[in-house]
């Protein structure tokens, strides 16, 4: 008879690479730690203690919630829900029979996984050595009908015990979490958010070094319609679950394309309107104190994204710009945004540029010096703080 | 600024009627209609009230009728429910199907049936005669909706019965009659077919549900399993105020049909006239708003060719109006595929995208038309600022 499993009484997480970060590492721990309180709040929050470069969680609300949050916050390498045992052997040998077995549910009848038992012993006190412990709880849990193979390399299974001064605690799964460096150690960054594939994959992979993403968006109504705007909404909702409740900027962009389109040389209008867009941005990433323009932009994706033009547009820019993405192929791409959870939103076809302001051939190696007259005769800059001035930002908070 | 619809086939407001039916039915019938309790009881009694009405407008019995979530529910029972137990064999499909007819064919071709699909004459007609050389004793299920959603047209789905049963043996007959409920008569028995699926919210009814009617003959068999309710074809518990409010949805555009068709054609009539005076000059070539005339089109639904940009851009410019356009058919809406109906009409991709549709309902005025007309003018303005 399998033995009910009851809540976990905690979950242990791991992180990764802020361990090494020398002089920083108190401040980068505590940010995990705040970033992990602002990922439960939704949840119901709970109690969250550091401990030995590791940090137990004992949320309020549902712990699987709990623990998926727990995976979806930088900074993370693994969660694993653990259960409180006796400081004794029959304690820790009950413990891995209940949690072998009800593990072994997943399995077909016929399966033999393959299992070992591990034992780390912080706590020295304990009057066996972690191996002779692991070799004992590993004899008291089988016996010749178990349905395990016992195998020390990658096993299927692996049963944990880690003694510790304040507890033994006893697990088996750990769930991967997103790794990189909590969300905000970095600063601040602000992405121009299309409602394409890539762009939300650029903040995601901004946001795992570190920066807290804010978003920029351009819409051109009435050539564009709602559909468009919500779809931007539902982007920035999914990346909430990553990074915390999210700022977008909407910047009214309908003006400033028509007087590219009626004024500018028709192959440099898609150039001077992201041109236009890197400037608006700049001005928003000041008054947000952003450090950087994150954005989609890959190398020779399509045609126009040559390496000429990419520099062009980038002149425009007077705060850096960072392309996480110049590198990636698009199924790369593709595959990341599946595991964020943003490519089944930007697959919404939802267009993001009119037809009628599109170029029938684009230039492939624009010049900035050609942009900037062009850009004084139609006098942009005016419209362009204009629109900064009346730009919309609003709070989007996770969908969780 | 009062929102003027024209988008109204694809789906119409709430009569007033019909919503204070849906509360009270809400509000007073609480049973399950198989209960034998008097409560179950008045709930039974509800529905087969209901389906007596909606039987007395489409001329069919009510035994024949099948409550079901929609007209696409109905579409998928009324094809997928009718074919499969004697396939696989042949399938004529209209030219302009909706999607939920097209997409179930699709799901029979998979399974070895082979779907053809049926012309157009030049005219945006159905070619009867192309249509009567592909009848043979292999064809198992003619399909081929009564209006079209997206152009209008009338098609003569009695013609194309009557041809159907005297060449191609046991054949089931299917007609997409989402459209044509409450715009014309509709006699299932006089059409000659043995299914037809008809939806509430186009005639002022509520979302979510629906009915295939079946003649005395059909041997459509359910696509759910679980219940004896509508006699084993659509089990589960019946949605019962929502039923009601559907048969009164379906009487009240029954018994206003005529007084419809004369105000459609009034409002169709001023919608001409106001095109007349759009165009505009894009990409260097003039280019003027008509209503695309297809033979035989029911006035409520007017399929516009609008000049200059794609018809999406006229339509979020006349929005900002307080004027509603369709473009595409909403089921498809969110698709780059290019209309089937419409390439079938033989327009091209680019042309394609240029139409819109106008539709409207029995509530729709000359005045909402004349709101439109400005609106529009405003908007050819506006645009016209962009042509070169």
């Amino acid at each position: 008879m399998i033995t009910e499993l009851r809540v976990p009484d905690v979950l242990l997480l791991r992180y990764g690479e802020l361990a090494l970060k020398g002089g920083n590492r108190a401040s980068f721990e505590n940010t995990l730690v705040r970033n992990l309180h602002g990922a439960l709040k939704p949840l119901g929050g709970g109690t969250i203690t550091r401990r030995w470069g590791r940090i137990q969680i004992q949320p309020e609300g549902r712990w699987r919630e709990a623990m998926k949050a727990c995976a979806q916050t930088f900074g993370t390498k693994s969660v694993s829900p653990a259960w409180n045992t006796e400081r004794n052997l029959d304690s820790m040998i009950a413990m891995g029979r209940t949690l072998l077995a009800n593990k072994l549910q997943e399995y077909p009848p016929e399966a033999r996984p393959t299992f070992r038992v591990t034992v780390k012993r912080a706590d020295k006190d304990f009057p066996m050595t972690s191996g002779d412990l692991a070799i004992a709880i590993a004899e008291g849990m089988l016996d010749d009908d178990s349905p395990v193979l016992v195998q020390m390399k990658n096993p299927d299974i692996e049963f944990n015990i880690d003694l510790r001064p304040e507890g033994v605690f006893a697990f088996l799964d750990r769930l991967p979490g997103p790794g990189g460096l909590p969300v905000k150690t970095l600063g601040r960054g602000l992405c121009l958010l299309s409602g394409g594939i890539d762009s939300p994959v650029a903040a995601w992979s901004a946001m795992k070094r570190g920066l807290k993403v804010s978003f920029v968006s351009f819409h051109s109504p009435p050539y564009i319609g709602e559909g468009s705007r919500m779809k931007i909404r539902d982007l920035i909702r999914v990346l909430a679950n990553w990074q915390g409740p999210s700022e977008l900027n909407e910047v009214q962009f309908a003006e400033i394309q028509e007087t590219i389109r009626n004024g500018a040389p028709e192959s440099l209008r898609t150039i001077l309107y992201r041109r236009s867009m890197q400037r608006i941005s700049s001005h928003l990433a000041r008054r947000s104190k952003a450090g950087a323009l994150i954005t989609g932009e890959n190398l020779g994706q399509v045609a126009s994204q040559t390496l000429e033009n990419l520099a062009c547009i980038g002149a425009a820019a007077n705060v850096q710009v960072l392309r996480p993405l110049i590198t990636y192929d698009k199924e790369e791409v593709i595959r990341l945004a599946k595991h964020i959870g943003t490519y089944e939103v930007s697959i919404r076809e939802e267009p993001d540029c009119c037809t009628v302001f599109q170029p029938r051939k684009p230039a492939l190696r624009a010049r900035a010096d050609e942009c900037e007259t062009v850009e004084a005769d139609l006098n942009l800059g005016a419209i362009e703080e204009t629109v900064v001035r009346a730009a919309h930002m609003e709070r989007i908070h996770p969908d969780s | 600024m009062q929102p003027v619809l024209l988008d109204l086939a694809a789906s119409s407001p709430l009569d007033p009627r019909v919503r204070d039916c849906l509360i009270q039915h809400l509000d007073e019938v609480h049973g399950n209609p198989s209960s034998r309790h008097a409560i179950g009881i008045q709930a039974r009694q509800t529905v087969e009230h209901a389906r007596r009405q909606l039987a007395r407008c489409v001329g069919a019995a009510p035994n024949g009728i099948v409550f079901t979530s929609g007209g696409t529910e109905a579409n998928n029972l009324g094809i997928l429910g009718s074919v499969p137990k004697r396939g696989p064999g042949r399938i004529l499909m209209g030219p302009t199907e909706h999607a939920s007819v097209r997409l179930a064919t699709a799901q029979l071709a998979k399974q070895g049936f082979d779907v053809e699909t049926l012309r157009l004459t030049r005219d945006g007609q159905l070619d009867l005669d192309h249509a009567t050389e592909r009848m043979n004793e292999e064809v198992l299920l003619v399909t081929q909706m009564l209006v079209s959603n997206e152009l209008g047209t009338h098609y003569p789905v009695k013609q194309l019965a009557r041809l159907a049963k005297a060449r191609c043996g046991e054949v089931h007959f299917h007609c997409d009659g989402v459209q044509a409920l409450g715009k014309m008569d509709l006699d299932l028995e006089d059409l000659g077919i043995d299914s037809l699926a008809i939806s509430a919210h186009k005639i002022h009814g509520p979302k979510g549900q629906g009915a295939l009617v079946m003649g005395p003959n059909s041997e459509t068999g359910p696509l759910f399993f679980g219940g004896s309710q509508e006699k084993g074809m659509r089990p589960g518990t019946e949605n019962v105020p929502s039923i009601a409010a559907f048969s009164l949805a379906a009487d009240l555009a029954h018994e206003g049909r005529q007084a419809f068709k004369e105000s459609a054609e009034v409002c169709h009539r001023e919608l001409e006239e106001a095109l007349t005076g759009i165009s505009l000059v894009y990409q260097d070539s003039m280019d003027g708003a008509h209503i695309l005339q297809t033979k035989g089109c029911v006035n409520s639904i007017c399929a516009v060719h609008l000049p200059g940009p794609p018809a999406e851009v006229w339509q979020h410019h006349l929005e900002k109006h307080g004027v509603f356009i369709g473009v595409g058919s909403a089921c498809q809406s969110t698709s780059k595929e290019v209309s089937p109906a419409l390439l079938a009409l033989g327009l091209d991709a680019t042309s394609a995208r240029q139409i819109a549709r106008f539709s409207f309902s029995r509530e729709t005025t000359p005045n909402d038309i004349g709101i439109a007309a400005n609106a529009l003018h405003k908007v050819a303005r506006s645009l016209e600022k962009l042509s070169p």
